[in-house]
């Protein structure tokens, strides 16, 4: 698994929240990584802001931005709602279709 | 609302390499010893030898969230056992690439009567199908596809 990139923004900076992202299965392939340090952008506080800051589109032809539906949300490895307030140091992440068993 | 006996234990485990279930089976009730019930309901889960479609199957690759799986099956093992007063339960999954034929799910439920044992181990299954942080890919003709969704119960 790609560890976090050193490009991110230390996470020691004082201004502005970082968080822990992660994918996994189709959507980390998709993406071409899966573990990153992310600083969120002013006002993208959230699981659903931080997916548009991240673009992570699930359709190649479409231009939505929006949180599908079919894609879960877990922080700090507990389900949780795409509008939950993110703290720095939060890991955030984005979870495909479950199919275990 | 029946509670859960407290003093049964829910046991999970995630396992990299290929597993027994019978072998596992005995080693948990051998490991419960007298606290054992009067009724226990179990299921094996095993890969099959095709692709969702139909082509032959060269393994299944088992992806998970290492710390939320086992925290998540805790939880949903806990949950139903405290549903439907069921007492001790054993969850063993595999991880990783995975043969066909190979045990890929063991669950195991005590109860003191065969309807929450039952309905327990019933429940358990279709909630870590869902809700257990587990995705699955079908290795065939050298590629691998991830599946789309659940088959049918």
């Amino acid at each position: 698994m790609p560890q976090a990139q050193s490009t991110q923004t230390p996470m020691t900076q004082q201004a502005g929240t970082v968080v822990r992202v992660r994918l996994f299965a189709a959507l980390r392939e998709r993406a071409g990584w899966g573990e990153r340090l992310i600083r969120l952008d002013a006002g993208t506080a959230t699981p659903v802001a931080l997916w548009r800051q991240l673009a992570l589109e699930v359709s190649p032809n479409s231009h939505a931005t929006d949180l599908p539906p079919s894609i879960r949300v877990a922080i700090n490895q507990a389900f949780a709602t795409a509008d939950t307030p993110l703290r720095p140091g939060d890991e955030v992440a984005f979870l495909p279709p479950i199919t275990g068993g | 609302m029946p509670t859960r006996h407290p003093e049964r234990p829910i046991v999970i485990k995630l396992l990299e390499a290929p597993f027994e279930p019978l072998e596992l089976l005995a080693a948990w009730q051998r490991s419960l010893g007298a606290a054992g019930t009067a009724a226990e309901s179990h299921f094996i889960g095993r890969v099959r030898g095709s692709t969702a479609s139909g082509a032959p199957l060269e393994a299944l690759e088992l992806e998970h969230y290492p710390g939320m799986s086992e925290a998540q099956l805790r939880t949903i093992a806990e949950a139903c056992a405290a549903h439907h007063g069921a007492g001790a339960v054993l969850v063993a999954h595999r991880v990783g690439r995975i043969a066909p034929g190979e045990a890929i799910v063991l669950v195991a439920v005590q109860a003191d009567r065969r309807g929450p044992a039952q309905r327990c181990l019933q429940e358990l299954l279709e909630d870590l199908k869902h809700h257990a942080p587990f995705w699955k890919r079908e290795w065939s003709g050298g590629s691998g596809t991830w599946v789309a969704g659940n088959t049918p119960l």
